[in-house]
Order: C-alpha cells, then sequence, then structure tokens
C-alpha cells in the first residue's frame, strides 16, 4: 500500500476522539447536524453521614430535579421520589422538582445531599381519610347505635328538630369537603409525611365523636332561644359554607390543571369572593364562620372548643399564607389581613 | 548455660517514654466564653436538655411530643405547604436588663426553694416523724412552684429560649398537681407520698435554679452541672411515683365529692368528669415516662462524657 492510499484512507476514517467530547461528525445531505452535548455528573451523599449514595453519570443537563430522583430510585427502591430530599447544601433548602439540572449553581458534577422525609403518604388519601372519619362517626351516634348511650335509647330518635337539623348540616359539610378534595382542590404537593394522617384523623374523628355524643344525647338541651337562634345559626352556616365553596373554586380556577403556578388571588363576580379584599385567605374566615354558626345552633360547649381548636390552627396557617404571598409579590394588596379584616 | 543466663541477667532499663498525651490541666471546664445560658437552653425543634424534664413527669408529655414528633420536611402542619428544615441557629443572648432579670429570677427561685428545704428539715426535727410535713412548706411551696409561671412568659417574650407550649405543660402540670390535686383534695395531704415528690421536686429545683444562675453568669461549676444531669436518675422515678400515688389517693375522694364534674343536662350540653381524668393523666405516664427518662439518660451520656462539646448543650 503507498503513501497516498494511507493518507487517502486517514482523510476518510476519523481520528479517535482525545478529549471526552464526542466527536463532530462530518454533515451529511440527509442527517443533521448533532450538536455538541456536554453531559452532567450527579453524585448524592447522605447529609448527615455525608456517605456517597448513587454516582449517575451521562445526566442530561436539561434533566430535571423530578428526573434525577426516579434515577436515584433505580438504585435504592426503598426511597421513592417522594421521601426524597435533594438539596444543594445538607443544611439548606430542599430543591424542587421543577429545577433543572444546569440552571443550578453547579459544575459539572453536581453533588447532592439526600435526605429521607420517611414515609410519605399522598394529600388525598390523608384528606379521604380524615373527612370520611367524622361523616361516619356522627352518624353513628345520630342512629344512637348500641353501646353509645343506654340501652333503653338504641337506635331511638331524638325530638328535638334542632338535632336533626345538626346532623344535616355536619354531613352536608364533610360531604362537602369529600366532594371538594376529589373534583375542587388543586394540591401543591403530592404527599405528606405518613406520621400525619394518624395525627390528623385522631384530632377530625376525636372531636367528631366527641361533638356527636353530646348533641344527639336523650338529655339533650336545645338552645336556650330556640327556633330564633337556631335560623339565625342556620342562615350563618349556610352563607358560609357558601362563601367557602366560593373561595375554592375561586383558588382553583387561578392555576391550570396539573401545575403549581401561585398567583394573587383577586375578587371575582361571585360576591362572596369579595373577602378577598380584605383578607388573604377568606376560606379560612368562612369555615371559622361556618362552625361558630353551628356552635350557636347546637349551644354545645364541645362544639365551640373545637371551633376554637381549629380557629387557632387556621390562624396559624392563615398567617403563614399571607407572609408567603407578601414575600413572593411585591404588589401584593396592603390592605389584606390573614384571617379576620383588620384584626389579625 | 545461655539460656538460664539469660534469666539471671537484670532486665534491661525501660526507655525513657515521652507521653504522647497532652496533660490534663484543668478538670473543670474552661467557661463558656458565647453568650451566657438562659433559662431552658434548648436548640431546635426536638433537643430537650434533661433540667426540663427533672421538674415533673407532666412535663413528659410536652417533651415527648417534642422528642418524637419531628418538624422536617414538606406538609407537616397538614396544610401549610413545606417547611423548610431549620438551617443553622444564631444564639441570640438577651440584654443586660434581661440577664439581670433572669439573674434575680433564679436567684429568688433557689432561695425559695431552699426556703422549704429548710422547712421540710426543721419540721421533721420538731415533729420526730417524717408523716404530714406538708403542711409546714404548704404556702412557699404553693408561692413558689406557681411562681414558675413566669416562666411561660420568658419564652414567650423571647428573654429564653424555649419553646412556650414545651414550657407550659411543664409548669402547667406542675400547677396541677399542687393546686388541683394536693390544695383541692384535703385528705390526701396527710399522705406520705406528697413528702415523696415535694422532696424530689426541691432538690431538683435547688440545683436547676442554681444551674440557671450560675449559667447566666457563665461561672457554672462542674459540680452543678453534674448534679443537675445525674441526680435526675433517682429523682425522677421518686417524683414520678409522689405524684402517682397521691392523684391515686386522692381518686376516692373526687368520686365521693364530684369534685370539679359536670353532669347532663345543663344548659351547655357538656359533662365532664374528673374521676376519669385523673384516670387519664395517670395512664398518659405510662407511655411518657420511659421515653423522656431514656431520653435524659442519652442527654447526660452526651453532655457529662464530652468536655469540648459541652457548649453545645448548655
Amino acid at each position: 500500500m503507498d503513501m497516498n492510499m494511507v493518507a487517502r484512507e486517514a482523510s476518510q476514517v476519523m481520528a479517535p476522539s482525545i478529549n471526552s467530547l464526542p466527536r463532530p461528525v462530518p454533515p451529511k445531505a440527509t442527517k443533521k447536524p448533532k450538536k455538541a452535548v456536554l453531559f452532567f455528573e450527579v453524585e448524592i451523599l447522605d447529609a448527615k453521614t455525608r456517605e456517597k449514595l448513587c454516582f449517575l453519570d451521562k445526566v442530561e443537563p436539561n434533566a430535571t430535579i423530578a428526573e434525577i430522583k426516579n434515577l436515584f430510585t433505580k438504585s435504592h427502591p426503598q426511597w421513592y421520589a417522594a421521601r426524597q430530599s435533594l438539596r444543594l447544601d445538607p443544611k439548606g433548602k430542599s430543591l424542587k422538582d421543577e429545577d433543572i439540572l444546569q440552571n443550578l449553581p453547579v459544575g459539572t458534577t453536581a453533588t447532592l445531599y439526600f435526605r429521607d422525609l420517611g414515609a410519605q403518604i399522598s394529600w388525598v388519601t390523608v384528606f379521604l381519610t380524615e373527612y370520611a372519619g367524622p361523616l361516619l362517626i356522627y352518624l353513628l351516634f345520630y342512629f344512637r347505635v348500641p353501646f353509645i348511650y343506654g340501652h333503653k335509647y338504641d337506635f331511638t330518635s331524638s325530638r328535638h328538630t334542632v338535632v336533626h337539623l345538626a346532623c344535616i348540616c355536619h354531613s352536608f359539610h364533610y360531604i362537602k369537603r369529600l366532594l371538594e378534595t376529589l373534583f375542587v382542590h388543586r394540591f401543591s404537593h403530592g404527599t405528606m409525611p405518613l406520621r400525619n394522617i394518624f395525627k390528623n384523623c385522631t384530632y377530625y374523628w376525636g372531636f367528631a365523636a366527641w361533638m356527636a355524643y353530646y348533641i344527639n344525647h336523650p338529655l339533650y338541651t336545645p338552645p336556650t332561644y330556640g327556633g330564633q337562634q337556631v335560623k339565625l345559626a342556620l342562615a350563618i352556616f349556610a352563607l358560609c359554607q357558601l362563601g367557602n365553596f366560593s373561595i375554592h373554586i375561586a383558588l382553583r380556577n387561578l392555576r391550570p390543571a396539573g401545575s403549581k403556578t401561585r398567583k394573587i388571588p383577586y375578587p371575582t363576580k361571585n360576591p362572596f369572593t369579595w373577602l378577598f379584599l380584605l383578607v388573604s385567605c377568606p376560606n379560612y374566615t368562612y369555615e371559622v364562620g361556618s362552625w361558630i354558626g353551628f356552635a350557636i345552633m347546637t349551644q354545645c360547649l364541645p362544639v365551640a372548643l373545637f371551633t376554637l381548636v381549629g380557629f387557632i390552627q387556621m390562624t396559624i396557617w392563615a398567617k403563614g399564607k399571607h407572609r408567603s404571598y407578601l414575600k413572593e409579590f411585591r404588589d401584593y394588596p396592603p390592605l389584606r389581613s390573614p384571617i379576620i379584616p383588620f384584626i389579625l | 548455660m545461655v539460656f538460664t543466663a539469660r534469666f539471671l541477667l537484670p532486665p534491661p532499663a525501660p526507655t525513657p517514654r515521652v507521653s504522647p498525651w497532652p496533660r490534663l490541666i484543668t478538670l473543670t471546664p474552661p467557661p463558656p466564653s458565647s453568650y451566657p445560658l438562659l433559662g431552658r437552653a434548648h436548640s431546635a425543634s426536638s433537643c430537650l436538655l434533661p433540667g426540663q424534664v427533672e421538674i415533673g413527669i407532666l412535663d413528659m408529655a410536652a417533651a415527648a411530643t417534642a422528642v418524637s414528633s419531628t418538624t422536617k420536611g414538606n406538609g407537616t402542619s397538614g396544610r401549610s405547604g413545606p417547611s423548610e428544615a431549620s438551617g443553622p441557629r444564631k444564639k441570640k443572648g438577651p440584654g443586660p436588663l434581661a440577664t439581670a432579670y433572669l439573674v434575680i429570677y433564679n436567684v429568688v427561685m433557689t432561695a425559695g426553694w431552699l426556703v422549704i428545704a429548710v422547712g421540710l428539715v426543721r419540721a421533721y426535727l420538731a415533729k420526730g416523724s417524717y408523716h404530714s410535713l406538708y403542711f409546714s412548706i404548704e404556702k412557699p411551696l404553693k408561692f413558689f412552684q406557681t411562681g414558675a409561671l413566669l416562666e411561660i412568659l420568658h419564652c414567650a417574650i423571647g428573654i429564653v429560649p424555649s419553646s412556650v407550649v414545651l414550657t407550659s405543660f411543664q409548669v402547667m402540670s406542675r400547677v396541677f398537681l399542687i393546686w388541683a390535686v394536693t390544695h383541692s383534695v384535703k385528705e390526701v395531704q396527710s399522705e406520705d407520698s406528697v413528702l415523696l415528690f415535694v422532696i424530689a421536686w426541691t432538690v431538683t429545683e435547688i440545683i436547676r435554679y442554681s444551674f440557671y444562675t450560675f449559667s447566666l453568669l457563665n461561672h457554672l461549676p462542674y459540680i452543678i452541672k453534674w448534679a443537675r444531669y445525674t441526680l435526675f436518675i433517682v429523682l425522677y422515678p421518686m417524683g414520678v411515683s409522689g405524684e402517682l400515688l397521691t392523684i391515686y389517693a386522692a381518686l376516692p375522694f373526687v368520686r365521693q365529692a364530684n369534685l370539679y364534674s359536670i353532669s347532663l343536662p345543663n344548659k351547655y350540653n357538656f359533662s365532664f368528669d374528673y374521676y376519669a381524668f385523673l384516670i387519664l393523666i395517670m395512664i398518659s405516664y405510662i407511655p411518657l415516662f420511659p421515653q423522656l427518662y431514656l431520653h435524659m439518660i442519652h442527654q447526660r451520656r452526651k453532655v457529662l462524657s464530652h468536655p469540648e462539646e459541652q457548649k453545645k448543650y448548655e
């Protein structure tokens, strides 16, 4: 073989790549030129022990944290994506699923710290369980199922109208909540820690049983101001239920299906949403209002205590929500209070 | 021959060795140079210093919820969305005025509990027996134990870096035993179980308040720290036994008098059975006591065996 032939062959065969970058392929008539792609490497360490848990190479630069979590699950199947918290700094904030690898302040070898969030359960499951409980439990007391009250009261019915009305209101409230969970709410998060379901269910089911016991008791005393009190309370309850539902719909319409966008809620044509002018979380305001109505209707101290505890919890949530609105949006309406207009 | 000769020769002189370990110069740890320790200093969410538990077993519930609950990860409140894991906490000391006030408070409390201790000893010597000593220290006991309610305020206004909820729970449990059990059910006041928890509380509180005093003044003698983290091993079960026996002794009298109980029918459709409530309280000791006791044992191991890490737990 003479030198000419060698030279010709050499020019036709591509030299092997010296560095790790893939060689550019000469353009052919039928193919588009491939861009040079720089793959990332991702190293996942345990946030507490700094132990190397996983090394991922050939990660696309535009991979999201969600995709990295799925890759991590392949090597550690016990840590499904929902219970992974990946962060750039062991003591820092968790990275969001939507974050893109190349937009993070990392080099081509990214070091992520992993923290196990513990067993997770979906929000929908928790909501359905914690709301189905009170619905059923209240009915057990309403129908005076055996072993709750004395034997002679088994399956009897109260002679007070307000007791029947209370059952309708209470059941309506929880059916509404269940339907909203299934069809209305658009959750920001898929899951929460598993132990929350025990905590939440104890709270809801416990209080439901406690209230229902007294309202449906054979020795129940109807409200002091009779029919007037019940009518007023029913009106408050109904209006607040409608208000609460209107707010849930308004909040749902702020966010397209499947997205996690956050926008400032504003009043709509629905008069119940006009409370947005004064309050950041009118859904909580209306919820407290409903329970105040129910407490007045039944004139039952356990209901009042349940309302109080719920109010305290919702105030904490409303304040947190209000604070995050203020932090996120520069143009957030200054007139708004977290839960009670002008006061709280 | 050579073999035996080796045994006859004196052993070679040992080569002098320089000890590789640094000589221990002081036995007591150097005073902490960071901000003074305040009240129930405890870090972040779930760590609890033993001192916080020494004041009574009913405190356990709060501490147990702190120990067992983990406020990290997303959706812990169930609704509020993800709460970020707490970053490194910055220790902000109280101002000089607050420190002065806290020193006075802790000194007064130490003195108060010393008064109770002395009162007990004098009454014992005067009476010649240890029965019914409660009556001789009833007033200072009520005054100083109720005064501990101020500690809730201290947490609330921020001069003491402890959780308000935890502190409330602990103080309220003590106040509950003093007023709602011992004071309310006069028949138990002559019980020996009362003496049991009074002694446990007295010793614990004297050590605890002097611990805080010295810490605030940046001059904590090791013996106080040792006492605080060691004596609980005996005092804690002692206090718990006293409390449980007292509540148990009060039960029949509560039932008899229907004390603090409301029954149906009434205008507010509410009922409360204090007897059942007391039994529930007693049952709550079962899960809480072992948890807290073990937690304190672990804390002790950490605090007393790592002198260089003591700053973290002070």
